[in-house]
Order: structure tokens, then sequence, then C-alpha cells
């Protein structure tokens, strides 16, 4: 019993030890190497501001009210009458994709986009004309892809 | 001709050997350097880096120095119902016994600040003050984590405690003697381990246990219990007492190299007049037994405090009294060592 548990100790150690100095690494280096996303990534929301029909669908379907329609006082001159466009609020939004299902022009689109930080709660709030401008990627790293290895578990390859 | 005075003082053995190598100055660069390479070990074996960013060709190796400027720089909060004297001087007394025992360690056969006939024991004795101060700094806590590690630590004291002496005097009954400068020299032939791997081994096991390294990592417990009689400080002071067992842990390793690792052996007799080659030799050999208990964190769970004193009581005291009848039959059996 004792010489069992205590090679069972042994064992423990020599496979710590086989880690130790053969080990592969899974870390991706995020801020330099970034992962290649898949297409379909529910990332933030892109809004196109010239082929929206402002339908007002997308406020109504978003489960979190995230997406709100705001009055555009410049269009609604012009146009003598009220005119509404979406404004997305990301302190909200739970990224599930009605908004881009229910558009019926294509105007809302995912990007593939998720790591953006903001300093305050106001800046989270991205009424039409800030939200028609788009997301810049906030890290330039190097794009790699996750792949499945036999012996390794999750390598990372370089994307070209 | 001052300065030329201050530094052959420097060189005396009873000031450098305390203070410089391998006394306060190397204890505290190994203190730096063995909690990186704890979090670097722990790290490669979960398939992770560790620190890095800091230095990042070294693989963030200073990462320690830039959390001991935090440390320093940390507001050091005082809770309102603390024994405050005893709150405020258990840490600097753990610290400071924890790096007592390196009087009486000599790195080479001419070259110690302290030599007696009892080094051994005086070694021992000075790493079994320093579990009094945390007990005492659990009771001082007024805190219910610091009281439960701080008694957990007195449990693990009774068992761990016998044990290392025994084992530790095994191989004093084996040379025939408790100073440590004579004990080293008997290992010229043969070391230590080979001839009692049970007191080796032994000793080893409760080495970790007496620094609460990780499988008896019991009075921290930080999963259970916070940080065991710890949790109340905060700061330069958490510095000392997290420090302190590290230290512990190093002079142990430093006694443990000169019992079964053969001290500074197998130098060539010319070059042990130089006492910092020999001590740099003596150094390697506990650099890696402190670097193997920090790799133990990686490999193990903790261990509850049944087991562990069960570990102490039904194995660790019986394999001693073996270790100590193992030196017996060696010594009734005619081996002798030149002393």
């Amino acid at each position: 019993m004792s010489v069992d548990r205590t090679l069972r100790h042994v064992k423990a150690i020599i496979t710590g030890a086989k880690y130790l100095f053969s080990g592969p690494r899974m870390t991706i280096m995020y801020p330099d190497e970034i992962e290649d996303l898949p297409d379909g990534y529910r990332g933030m929301i892109e809004y196109d501001w010239n082929t929206c029909i402002k339908c007002s669908l997308c406020a109504m379907i978003c489960p979190a009210d995230a997406i709100k329609m705001y009055i555009s006082k410049e269009e609604s001159e012009k146009e003598k009458k009220t005119v509404k466009r979406p404004g997305i609020n990301y302190a909200r939004c739970i990224f599930c994709g009605f908004c881009v299902d229910i558009c019926p022009t294509n105007s809302l689109k995912f990007s593939k986009i998720h790591d953006i930080a903001y300093y305050t709660y106001d800046e989270h709030v991205l009424p039409p004309e800030k939200f028609a401008e788009g997301i810049k990627p906030m890290y330039k790293g190097r794009k790699v892809r996750a792949i499945l290895d036999e012996r390794r578990g999750i390598k990372y390859e370089p994307v070209d | 001709m001052q300065i030329q005075d201050i530094v052959s003082l420097l060189f005396k053995p009873y000031i450098f050997v305390p203070l410089v190598f391998p006394g306060l100055i190397t204890a505290f660069i190994v203190l730096l350097i063995i909690i990186w390479l704890e979090r670097k070990i722990a790290a490669k074996v979960q398939l992770r880096y560790g620190p890095l960013y800091i230095i990042k060709p070294l693989g963030g190796v200073i990462q320690t120095v830039a959390d001991l400027i935090r440390y320093l720089f940390q507001e050091p909060i005082i809770p309102r119902d603390v024994d405050k004297l005893a709150f405020l001087l258990t840490p600097v007394f753990l610290f400071g016994l924890a790096y007592l025992p390196v009087v009486v360690i000599p790195i080479s056969p001419s070259y110690y600040a302290f030599r007696s006939d009892l080094s051994l024991l005086i070694a021992l004795a000075l790493t079994t003050l320093a579990p009094i101060f945390t007990v005492v700094m659990g009771w001082a806590s007024n805190n219910k984590f610091s009281l439960i590690g701080s008694v957990r630590e007195g449990y693990l004291v009774i068992s761990y405690e016998i044990p290392i002496f025994l084992s530790a005097l095994s191989m004093a009954i084996l040379y025939g003697t408790l100073d440590l400068v004579e004990i080293a020299e008997a290992q010229k032939e043969i070391w230590g381990i080979l001839l009692n791997p049970v007191a080796a081994v032994n000793m080893l096991v409760l080495m970790y246990m007496s620094t609460s390294k990780f499988p008896f990592e019991i009075p921290e417990a930080e999963s259970e219990i916070v940080a065991g009689p710890y949790t109340e400080y905060g700061g330069i002071l958490y510095g000392l007492v997290m420090g302190a067992s590290y230290v512990k842990l190093y002079l142990l390793s430093l006694v443990y190299s000169i019992l079964f690792l053969g001290g500074w052996n197998p130098l060539p007799q010319s070059m042990l007049s130089n006492p910092l080659i020999s001590g740099s030799v003596l150094f390697i050999k506990s650099f890696i037994l402190v670097a193997f208990g920090a790799f133990l964190r990686a490999v193990y769970p903790r261990f509850r405090i049944d087991q562990a004193i069960s570990i102490g009581w039904r194995i660790a005291l019986p394999l001693s009294i073996i270790s100590i009848f193992l030196s017996l039959i060696l010594v009734i059996g005619g081996v002798r060592f030149v002393c």
C-alpha cells in the first residue's frame, strides 16, 4: 500500500518534470498575436448610413434595449417629417444578433472586433453618427489561427 | 587607508558570512529569484508563460523587484483591534529568526562566522523558534482566519519537529560529531545521502513541511483561510512574513546540503582555500533544493491537516527512528570517518 503510494508520488513528480522541460505552451500572446476569427463571428456591430431605410425594426427586436432610435434633426428639417436613425448602447448590448438578422437591407453587420475598451460609461453609448463611423481595431498584432493538434492540443499558426 | 580598513573588515568571516554570502544579501537575492522561479515553473508545467513583460528577453526576471517596490510603497494598514506591539514586531522577529541560523553555517573548512561543537544543534534549534512567532502573529491579528492558520501551524510544528531532529541527529551519530565543518569534511569519500538515504528522504520532505511548501501549504491555505496567519498584513510587513518561509527553506537547504550532499565536496584540496568557490558549490546545491521545493507547487495539491499530521507521526517518525538504527548499524559495523 505505502509502496504503491510512494510510486505514485514519484510518477507525479516525473510527469511534472516532463511538462517542465518539454511541455507545449497554449498561451496566445494577446496584443502581439490576435486570433483570426471565423466567419459569422458576432463582434461589435457596423452600421451603414446610406442603405438604412429607418424602419426601426432593429430597435423593436432588440431584447436588451441596446438599440434606440434617435431623431435626426438635420434630416427631419430637410424632409419635413420626423426621421429616426438607430444608435447603440454597448453597455446594454448582448451581441445576440437579432438586429443583424432582422435588418431588411443588411445595413447592420457584424464586425470581427470585440476588444474595445471605453474609459467612461457615457462612451458606451453611440448615437447614429458615431455608430456609422465604424469600429477601428485597438491592436494591430500578428494574426494567428487556432489549430487542433494530436500531440499538443491547441496550436497557433500565423495566418498569411 | 580607512576605506581599505572597512573593506578588510567586510571580508572578515564573522561579518561576511552572516551579512553577504551566504547570509542576508544572498538570502535576499535568492528570495527575489525563487519567487519569480516558482511562478515561472508553475506556469511552464501548466502550459503558460508566467511573468514575462518586465525584461522580456530574460523572461521577466525582475518581476519580483517590481512587486517589492509595490509592497514598499503600499500603505501599511494596522487594523483597529489588533495587539499593536505584537502585530508590528512579529514579522521582524519571524524574518530575523528565519535567517539567524546562517551564523553557524561554514562555507569552507576554514571560513566560518562561528564554529562550535554543537553547530548542527544550534542551527536546528534556531529554526524551531520561528513558528512561535507565527502563532503569536495569529493571536495578535484578532482575526478568525489568522487564528485558524496559526493553530494549524502549531499542529504541524509538533508533527514535523521531532522527526526532523531525529533524522538530522542520525547523521550526527553516523559522523560522530555535531560540528557542521567536521560533518562536511567527513563526506570527502562518500556523501551522506548514499550512506543513509532514509534520513535524507525523510528530512527533505520534512524540510518542505516545516516551511509550508506546497504539499504542506496548510497554514496559509489560500482557498480555505485567505492567507492564514498573514491575513491582516499588508505592504512591507506582508513582504517580510512571506519572505520568512522562503528564507527558512534556504537556510534549511544549506544545512541539508552540508548534512547529506557533502557540503563543498567534491572540490579538490587546492580550491578549498578560496571560500567563494567552496561557498558557491554549497550555494548551488542548496539553491537546487529550494528550486525543487518551488517545482513541487506545480505538481501537488494541498494535503488536509489530518493527512499532514498522520504523515508526520505515522510515516516520518518511524522512518527517522529507522534512520537512527541504520546509522547505528553502520557505526557498529565499522564505518569510520576521519575527523
